[in-house]
Formats: structure tokens, sequence, C-alpha cells
């Protein structure tokens, strides 16, 4: 089925009766060429590139849940390229490449959002560092321009300019970076990999990875035993117990992140908009919502629900910055799990086990790579070698210490970032 | 989540800052290999249960804690100096 | 060298009153941190009793002997409030003087723990908290040390460097109990 504008006016005109399901609800073969454990973002995605790039006809994507119920649905959409570090540069500059055509390459809206991205300093030193994150940005060709407090003030005339502890002193500005609706991506992602004919099984729990002579064989499931000889992990926060199936330890701890939404408002904030003196984000939904957030609840948690001294801190912190949001009634909160890396930065790589890949360590930030990171990943596992624009996120950069990307410079070590 | 601090008694969690799993405790020897401190560092069991962590009580006493914490409901099981837990082991 | 001037706290601050509530800076002197050697603590609190009066407090306590305090300020942590200590107590513990680093609010009145319930995560009712019971907790995001020194009467020492903050904080709630 595909969508047209002309689908559309004719299903308007029919009593949208001819919508069909986007995608298959099969059963569980008994053999699958590759399994994807995890139907979020990543899965999904890398089972589309998969068999869409490197032509793997028979693919399964085991989610424990229902597709959309993840992280994938429950973050802040937002998608940048904004970077530094060689390693993280060159991939999210790619994937942000790919969210640039990804409503053409799965004839669905996303509705990618390129309303820019404002990263806001408020003291020398913050310029400085922005100037040279704008550099980097230039030098891996995407976009970066440096604003000045009276070209600031032009596009965000709503800030507090004359707070005395937290003056502004310009921001960095990212035109390229915005939006996407979240639902949209993981729909239009899991309606591709199954034209496609990848199998997506809902409701269908990992409970052991089985290998033999050091390589994967098969996994067991709530809906019986499956075989393979290559399974792929995008298990985001679940990352430590599917890794544990298979004997591993990995350098993960699971966080939550508090999200916020307000009820809808007229459009006011037609950016992302970052605050440098306290951990705020904040941007508009096409609903009307604004969506906000800040820092981790800074302790491991599984419970996708945090506690109230960060909404207190958040929120803080919003008010600080603008102070006219205090007049939005906040309608909903929520938490994702997190599988925070020690330094940072995501782990895209083959394991000691023949045959088991591991995709993870997203933290925060795992949204905007959805198709950067199928697309690397599905590279990794139908070649056996690594993606160009995915070569340093290794495992053993933690073992070895070298080429560790740790963006925000507080140390690779748990709990900082 | 209220934390049982053996010194100050119940306080609210916003008093305490996390350091993660309680594995810090058992620092290995200098020269230990490369894989050791790497398991040390980096490497965690990550469970979703009960989990034993090291917490601060920064604006309380400044005592280190071990926090036997349940990770998927938030539920603080129980909680001691980690000085003792240290000198029992 | 260059001679530094200390400034009063009570130069950039000033008390307050409100019906219900009293908010007044206080001078505490000499204020000095002792931490005992390892095993030496009963050691400290025999020349404490001896010297001034004073043995070192359980956790969560002050012992106050006329205008001299022993208030317990963290573990194996107290502060000798309002004389110069004996100076025989250094070879068993580590004394450091603390006098300009932090800030007293005394605060007083029938309604002050209306004021003090909007800023503290503790309980500090009467039941909870009584004459002579010290707590380290927060004062909105701040480290403070709280001590109920009469029944409706709190002392809150913080630092020196944020007093304006303290007591911003503090007034803010007294003005929001009043209307």
């Amino acid at each position: 089925m595909k969508f047209s504008a002309w689908r559309i006016l004719k299903e308007g005109l029919t009593g949208n009766k001819g919508w069909k399901p986007h995608w298959r609800n099969p059963e569980p073969k008994s053999k699958y060429d590759i399994i994807i454990i995890g139907g979020g973002g990543h899965g999904l995605s890398t089972a589309y590139y998969l068999a869409k790039k490197h032509g793997v006809k028979d693919i399964a994507v085991l989610e424990r849940g229902y597709i959309g119920g993840g992280n994938v649905g429950r973050n802040t959409t937002i998608v940048r390229a904004n970077y530094a570090l060689s390693g993280n540069s060159e991939f999210y500059s790619y994937s942000l490449k790919l969210w640039e055509r990804l409503k053409k390459e799965l004839n669905f809206n996303v509705m990618h959002s390129q309303r820019g991205v404002i990263n806001i300093f408020h003291s020398d030193a913050q310029k400085d560092a922005a100037v040279k994150r704008g550099n980097a940005m230039i030098n891996q060709g995407d976009d970066a321009v440096l604003l000045n407090p009276p070209e600031l003030r032009k596009l965000l005339p709503y800030l507090d300019y004359d707070n005395a502890r937290f003056p502004i002193y310009g921001a960095l500005y990212h035109p390229r970076g915005g939006t996407a609706r979240h639902d949209a991506v993981t729909w239009g992602f899991a309606r591709g990999a199954d034209l496609h004919g990848v199998d997506i099984i809902q409701n269908c729990a990992v409970t052991n990875i089985n290998t033999r002579n050091g390589r994967v064989i098969s996994v067991n499931t709530t809906q019986g035993t499956i075989h393979s000889e290559k399974v792929g992990l995008c298990v985001a926060g679940r990352s430590g117990q599917v890794a544990a199936m298979a004997g591993m330890r990995l350098p993960i701890e699971s966080h939550v992140l508090q999200a916020f939404v307000t009820e809808g408002l007229k459009p006011c904030i037609d950016h992302v908009i970052t605050f440098g003196m306290g951990h705020f984000y904040i941007s508009q939904s096409d609903k009307g919502g604004l969506v906000f957030g800040g820092d981790i609840d800074y302790y491991p948690s599984y419970a996708a629900r945090g506690n109230l001294p960060t909404v207190e801190h958040v929120v803080e912190a919003g008010l600080a910055l603008m102070p006219m949001i205090g007049t939005a009634r906040m309608l909903r909160s929520w938490g994702g799990i997190m599988d925070m890396s020690p330094d940072g930065s995501p782990i895209i790589d083959r394991t000691r086990i023949e045959g088991l890949y591991l995709n993870c360590g997203w933290c925060y930030g795992g949204f905007k790579a959805v198709p950067g990171s199928g697309n690397v990943f599905a590279h990794l596992m139908a070649t056996d070698s690594y993606h160009q624009n995915a070569t340093k996120f290794r495992l053993n950069r933690f073992r070895d210490g070298v080429h560790l990307m740790d963006e925000e410079g507080t140390g690779a070590q748990h709990n900082l970032h | 989540m209220r934390i049982v601090c053996p010194i100050c008694g119940e306080r609210d969690s916003r008093e305490f800052s996390c350091r993660g799993s309680a594995v810090s405790l058992w620092r290995p020897a200098f020269e230990a290999s490369d894989d050791t401190w790497n398991d040390y560092v980096h490497l965690r069991e990550n469970p979703a249960g009960e989990s034993s962590e090291l917490w601060h009580h920064e604006a309380g006493c400044s005592s280190w804690l071990v926090v036997l914490r349940d990770t998927r409901t938030h539920e603080v099981i129980k909680c001691e100096l980690a000085e003792e837990v240290k000198s029992e082991s | 060298m260059v001679e530094l001037v200390a400034n009063s706290v009570s130069d950039q601050v000033s008390g307050r009153h409100l019906e219900g509530v009293d908010l007044r800076i206080i001078d505490l002197q000499c204020v000095t941190s002792i931490m005992p050697y390892k095993g030496q603590d009963e050691v400290v609190s025999n020349l404490l009793l001896k010297a001034h009066g004073v043995k070192f407090p359980e956790p969560n306590r002050v012992i106050m002997s006329g205008l001299v305090r022993a208030l317990w300020f963290s573990r194996r942590q107290v502060f000798l409030i309002g004389v110069t200590p004996d100076p025989g107590l250094t070879k068993h513990a580590a004394l450091v003087d603390q006098s300009d680093a932090w800030v007293v609010i005394e605060l007083e009145g029938p309604r002050v723990l209306e004021v003090l319930c909007r800023l503290v995560p503790i309980d500090l009712r009467t039941s909870q908290f009584r004459q002579n019971h010290t707590a380290r907790t927060q004062l909105i995001h701040m480290m403070v040390s709280i001590t109920r020194v009469e029944k409706n009467c709190f002392h809150i020492m913080g630092f020196r460097s944020t007093a304006m903050s303290l007591v911003q904080h503090v007034s803010r709630a007294m003005s929001a109990i009043v209307t």
C-alpha cells in the first residue's frame, strides 16, 4: 500500500475503509537468517536496511512488548548533528542526511521538521566551547552559526536576557537540526521492513541466547525456540539483561530520564532550545504541547518513571531561561530507560560470541540516530566489516582506554553523563 | 524515594547522590590485569531488580552508604554504612 | 601583604520581623570543627568536657553549656562554637577554624514551623525534632545545619558565601505564610 495525495483523497471520499494494517502479524518461523532482538527504532531500522540494502530476505524482529512502546515512543523527538568528536561527528552527520530523505525513503510522513537547534551559552568559556563545536560541525560539512545576543534576540525575544546570574552571551545555531514525529518514524520503519519481508513478531520476549562452540545458534523466546546464526541486540535499556543471556557483561548502566509535556498552546517556541547553565531543552510539538526535559535522575532504574526532585530541578532550569512557560500547565511526565555508557557514546560492534552483534549505549540520544544506527548496524551484520561512518563505536575502547568519545569531557566513568 | 540513613534517619532522596554499583568498594590490586580493571571500572551487572549501590549522603552526614534497592520499583530495602560493609568482608 | 578586611554578614543582610516569626543574624564569634583521629573519640570527648564543659555529642544532637556549644555536624565531626578550643585537642583531633566560613540565622516565633516546612525536606515537628536536636539537611538546594535551640526557635547554619541567598529563601517563605 503506497501513500499518495490521490490515495488520501480517495479514502477521504469513501469513508476511509480501504486502509489496511501497515504490517503483518506473523507467527515466528523456526529459523531465520538473521534475528534482531528489540523492535524499537534501532531494531526496526536495522531490519529495514538489512532487507533493503543488503538483500537479506529472511529476518525476524523480536519485540517483547509492542511496536512503538519503548524509548522510540517516549523521547523528546530531537534530531541534530552537532557533535564535536571524531567518531560521533561523522556518524550523526550521516544520520541527519538520512533523516533528510527519510520521508521519501519510507514513503511515510515522518514529519521531520528542520526548525533549528539553538544552544545558548552564558559565559566566555561557554562561548569558546561553542565556537570550537561550531567549527567541528562545519569541518564535518554540517551547518553551524554563531549568534550574538542581538541576533539571538531577533529569533527568541522571550528569553530572560537580563538574568543577573545567567546572562545570555549568545548561541550556537544549528539550522538543519530539529524534530521528527517519533511514532511516525517507528511506524514508517516497521511498515518498510514488513514490505521487504521482515517478520515483526510482537509480544515475543527472548528468554535465552543459545551458543555452541562460541557461536550463536538460536534464541529461546516466549513463542518457542527460533534458530539463527546471526543475532543482533538492539534492546537499549535492557542490554544488560539480554547480554547476560549470552554470558556477557556490558559497560552499560540503565538510568531513568524524564520528559515532560504541557497542555497544547498556540505556537510560541519555533525551535529546539537548550539552556547552557542548567540541563534543560525544549521544543513545541505540532500539537502545541511544550516538550521539555533535563538531566537523568542519576540512579540506575528500570522503573520508566522518575522522582520529584528531578522534576523540580528541570522546571527550575526552564523558568530561569524562559519565565513565560511558568503559566503553562504540565500535562504529563514520563520516564525512559537509558542505556548509559561510560563515555556517553554508543557501541556498535561484534562480540566475542561469533554471530552475536551489539548495538547499545545510546544514552539519552538514540532517537536521532535511528536511521544511521540501523544503516551501519545492518552493514556490520551483513558484511562483517565496519561501516565507514561507524568505525569507532568499539566495545574494546573502554578496556584499552583509546578512542573514547567523551563529548562532555567529564571522564569515561559511569554516572558522569 | 526515601532512604533510611543509619546516622541521620529517614531522609528524602534529594539529600543523596548515587555513585552506582557497590562494586566500587572492591577495588582490585594495583598490579591486576587490564581485564580485571576493565571489569571493575566499566562492566556492570546492571540488574533489573535488587541492586547493591553506593550512595553518598551528600547534604546530610557525608557518609558513604551501601543501599540495597529494587531498580524496578525504586523500593529501598536496606541501607548500611559502607565502612561497616567493607570491614565485615 | 595585603590586609584583608572582614565584612560582617549584617552589613549585607538584615533581620526581618513579621507577625509570628522573626529572622535574626547571629554572630557566633569562634567556630572550630573538630575531627578526632582514629580511635581518639573518647579522649577528645573527655578533653572537651574538661576544657569547655561539653562532651562530644551523639549524632544529630547539640550540647550546650552556657555560651559554648558542641554541635554534631557530620560523621565524627563536631563544631565547637563560642570558644577558642583548648590547644591540647590538637594532639588527638584535626582542628579547623571555621569562624568566617559560616553564617547563622535565628528563626523564632510561633509560626516558625510553617516557614521551615516550605524550605526543608525533614520533619521538624516537636514530636520528631526536639530541643537540642540538630540535623544536616537542605534548605531549598543549600546544605545547612538546623538546630532546635528552643521550642519555637531554630538556628540555621549555612555557608557564609551564600548568606544572602539563604536569607532570601527564608524571607520569601516568611512572606508566603503572612499573605
